[in-house]
């Protein structure tokens, strides 16, 4: 498969994975701005946090919207902004573009009717009228486009690439929103009873609600939500799931491509994979939510640039030998400076 | 009255009732009005729709090409518009007899221009023996010197032809020109199919349409014939991407056919071999579809500043290493100066009669065409030789005498840059404009293919001039199309499809 193919089919994948985050987000925090009634803030606290979101925080300076409505159509309708709802759909429609012929003409028609409905006149109307039947609109319309590509795709090498680019997201999309409500574990007692349903949008926001509900049957609690995100084993929406997924295409991308298991990109996903199955939530927060958190970003960034200089660019491959070269040296270097001491 | 089946089997609004032939051979109907005996049934059909309902059908088809994404882009503005072809829902028919005559016609025309093409980059016989002024060939821009000595696969030069057909006011076909370089437009000709299938099967009833879908795989196996190691060979296509105007065609061929879609920056030339980057690693490719022009195929060999191509793809071509479809170098065959000898080329290398016949051309090179063409602008049509899509043209009776004067002068600078021909009242045929229809001019193009034996596509890009009056027909100024069915032997009378 053509490098350039999979370089596009990889970030489609994240593109519209990311639009169904952002739909999401957007769309249970409209919910909570109703939830709490009149606000003296005119709900400025609910919205303000989600500019945070972006991604390199850079554009927020000048022309950064100040009330709600307008951050909504900031995240939702900006072209300007790179990771607004319909960026998101464009980039992938523009990507799935490029490669129309490597994905199956259903998955094509569906990601540009997704896009011709968001550049539609009457669509900025209908998210000020009837919001949350259009944010769940565009979100089936992302799902449908992944259980498309699931079910119109050889479950081959553009396959493992709509996989490691889905879950590599989705493992960033789920960290950075509980990066985003962090601060809500140190809130003080007096605010826990609206924590408790900011902790459900949280859930919610990740279309996680009901199957958290199923899992603990219990109320909804700080440490469990970060616990059921972050380290579930079994839910597709945790991070520690996502991360699985990901690693197993991208095993299958190593293999197919001949690359030794032992690869360094094999081995960064493996230990960040490992860092989520072996911590436990306690050490989790004992280490610090955030920081925590920045180190599986780090690595998810890290894994990225890995796949995408060995497998989207096909730079010239350091093989497995160069490590070995390496360790000798190192242990001669060593034995050197003992042979000093 | 009632010897007019329009009339006779037509309820209120019935739309086809206002059509007029205005004078012009109508495909449709004859100079009595009354439809041809092939359109018989077709006509029986729209008589009994109202104008409402064929709108809604036409609504359905025009949404089902914007939803596929079936578009071009004519301005290069990377948020903008892509427009569609505008596809006009009434079939084009052509009779079995008539469609026999252009298969030959067509395939006698090809067979005649390769060995006309390995000729001038071989001996140059055809050269020597006066029969065509060296000047007109080795002067041609298409005439590529790279190429000389070069010996391709089968012989083969052009592996894909899409011929323009017309008729004239007797209703008479003549070839209008050839496209030996990189025709497009064979995709239309399926999605044509395809979305009036789905958008009005019923159109289909009491006709035996032959099919057009076996177009991807004959046109690969041409591919994998021609390819220099015979063992599975790897075939790619070139694009060059996203923003050309036949990006659509591009991915829909390559999707068809299961081959990988390339772009300049996927390609690079090793040791005389050409090689993708992959996810494994380089592969090595035999064949190359290339949709992309001579000019810009290999910036060391050509135009330097291309970055469409591959550096060393010449080379690597020269070698043998890799096969190109089409060749490189057929745009001496396709000069609109040398289509005027095409008749000539067809007798001196077949000793045959061209079965189809060109349109009258006046070469300005001559002195004596020159003063005929440079005294009747007014009547004539004048082309660029190296023009195509409807650029670089002159139609004297609708010009203005400023843009004849202009032209005039273009012509006595450069006689050798132009041709002229008698501007033809093509042939017409009823299309659905706004609420009614209306006669609109057509052509035909039909693709032609070419690796161990010619197969000609049963069917053809029935292309429309949109415009009121309009003799372009191209889709870069405005045209459209039209599905074409070619009927087969049984006649009409059998049902089903």
């Amino acid at each position: 498969m053509l490098c350039r193919v999979a370089d596009d089919i990889f970030w489609m994948s994240r593109y519209v994975e990311r639009a169904i985050a952002v739909g999401r987000l957007i769309d249970v925090t409209w919910h909570l701005e109703l939830d709490a009634g009149e606000l003296v803030d005119a709900g400025r606290a609910f919205w303000m946090p989600l500019l945070g979101l972006s991604r390199d925080g850079s554009e927020l300076a000048d022309d950064a919207p100040a009330v709600p409505r307008d951050v909504r159509h900031f995240l939702s309708l900006d072209l300007n902004n790179p990771n607004s709802l319909v960026s998101c759909v464009r980039s992938a429609r523009a990507a799935a573009q490029h490669v129309r012929d490597s994905i199956s003409s259903e998955m094509w028609e569906q990601i540009n009717a997704l896009y011709l409905s968001l550049i539609a006149p009457q669509f900025s109307q209908d998210v000020d009228q009837d919001p949350h039947a259009f944010y769940r609109r565009v979100r089936e319309g992302a799902q449908f486009f992944q259980g498309l590509a699931e079910s119109t795709l050889a479950h081959d090498e553009p396959w493992n690439f709509v996989c490691l680019g889905t879950y590599l997201e989705r493992a960033d999309n789920v960290a950075r929103l509980l990066e985003l409500q962090a601060h809500l574990l140190n809130a003080d007692a007096s605010a826990a009873g609206d924590a408790a349903v900011r902790w459900l949008a949280v859930l919610r926001s990740c279309g996680s609600a009901e199957a958290y509900a199923r899992y603990y049957s219990l109320r909804v609690e700080p440490a469990r939500v970060v616990e059921f995100l972050l380290l579930n084993p079994v839910f597709p929406q945790s991070v520690r799931f996502s991360l699985a997924a990901a690693r197993s295409a991208l095993t299958s991308v190593a293999s197919a491509a001949g690359t030794a298991p032992n690869s360094s990109t094999m081995l960064r996903m493996g230990r960040l994979c490992a860092r989520l199955e072996t911590t436990a939530v306690d050490e989790v927060l004992e280490e610090g939510l955030r920081m925590f958190l920045w180190d599986v970003h780090g690595r998810i960034d890290d894994v990225a640039e890995q796949i995408t200089r060995t497998y989207l660019r096909d730079e010239a491959r350091p093989s497995h030998v160069v490590g070995v070269d390496r360790a000798a040296l190192i242990m001669a270097a060593q034995q050197q400076q003992q042979q000093q001491q | 009255m009632a010897s007019n089946p329009r009339v006779a089997r037509a309820p209120e609004g019935n739309p086809l009732l206002e059509y007029e032939t205005g004078g012009f051979w109508d495909e449709m109907f004859d100079a009595a009005e009354s439809p041809r005996s092939h359109y018989a049934a077709l006509a029986g059909q729209l008589a009994t729709l109202s104008s409402t309902e064929v709108a809604r059908r036409q609504a359905a088809a025009d949404h089902s090409f914007r939803g596929q994404g079936i578009t071009f882009a004519v301005n290069q503005d990377p948020n903008g518009i892509e427009k569609i072809l505008p596809f006009d829902l009434i079939p084009r028919l052509l009779l079995p007899e008539e469609w026999r005559r252009i298969e030959r016609g067509l395939e006698q025309r090809v067979r005649a221009l390769n060995l006309f093409l390995a000729d001038v980059y071989h001996e140059q016989r055809i050269l020597a023996d006066g029969v065509i002024d060296p000047e007109l060939v080795l002067g041609s821009r298409g005439y590529r010197r790279e190429l000389h000595g070069l010996n391709v696969p089968l012989g083969v030069y052009t592996h894909i032809v899409g011929s323009d057909l017309v008729r004239d006011a007797s209703g008479e076909l003549f070839v209008l020109e050839d496209n030996l370089r990189t025709p497009s437009g064979v995709s239309y000709l399926i999605e044509n199919r395809r979305v009036l299938k789905r958008t009005w099967p019923q159109l289909f009833e009491g006709y035996d349409v032959r099919p057009v879908e076996g177009y991807p795989q004959s046109l690969l196996e041409v591919l994998r014939a021609i390819a220099p190691e015979p063992e599975d060979p790897t075939v790619v296509l070139l694009t060059p991407g996203i923003f050309n105007s036949a990006y659509f065609e591009h991915a829909f061929l390559a999707k068809a056919m299961g081959i990988e879609m390339v772009q300049g920056q996927d390609l690079f030339v090793d040791d005389g071999n050409v090689f993708m980057h992959t996810t494994r690693g380089r592969k090595r490719i035999d064949v190359i579809y290339r949709r992309v022009d001579d000019d810009f195929l290999d910036p060391l060999s050509f135009r330097s500043d291309s970055i469409l191509g591959v550096a060393g793809l010449m080379a690597a071509y020269r070698l043998g290493r890799v096969s190109l479809a089409n060749s490189v170098g057929t745009g001496v065959a396709d000069d609109k100066a040398i289509y005027a000898c095409v008749p000539r080329i067809i007798r001196y290398y077949l000793g045959e009669d061209p079965i189809l016949p060109n349109v009258q051309t006046y070469l300005p090179v001559d002195a004596d065409d020159r003063a005929y063409v440079l005294d009747h602008l007014d009547e004539l049509v004048v082309k660029s030789v190296n023009e195509s899509g409807g650029y670089g043209m002159l139609i004297g009776p609708h010009a203005t005498q400023s843009e004849r004067d202009e032209f005039a002068l273009l012509i006595r600078a450069n006689p050798r840059g132009f041709i002229a021909q008698p501007t033809l009242a093509l042939s017409r045929h009823p299309c659905w404009v706004d609420d009614h229809f209306e006669g609109r001019h057509v052509d035909l193009r039909p693709f032609v293919l070419f690796g161990r034996e010619v197969v000609v596509t049963p069917g053809g890009l029935t292309r429309v001039a949109i415009r009121r009056g309009s003799l372009v027909v191209n889709s870069s100024q405005g045209g459209g199309s039209k599905d074409t069915w070619v009927l087969a032997e049984t006649g009409p009378q059998r049902a089903g499809r």
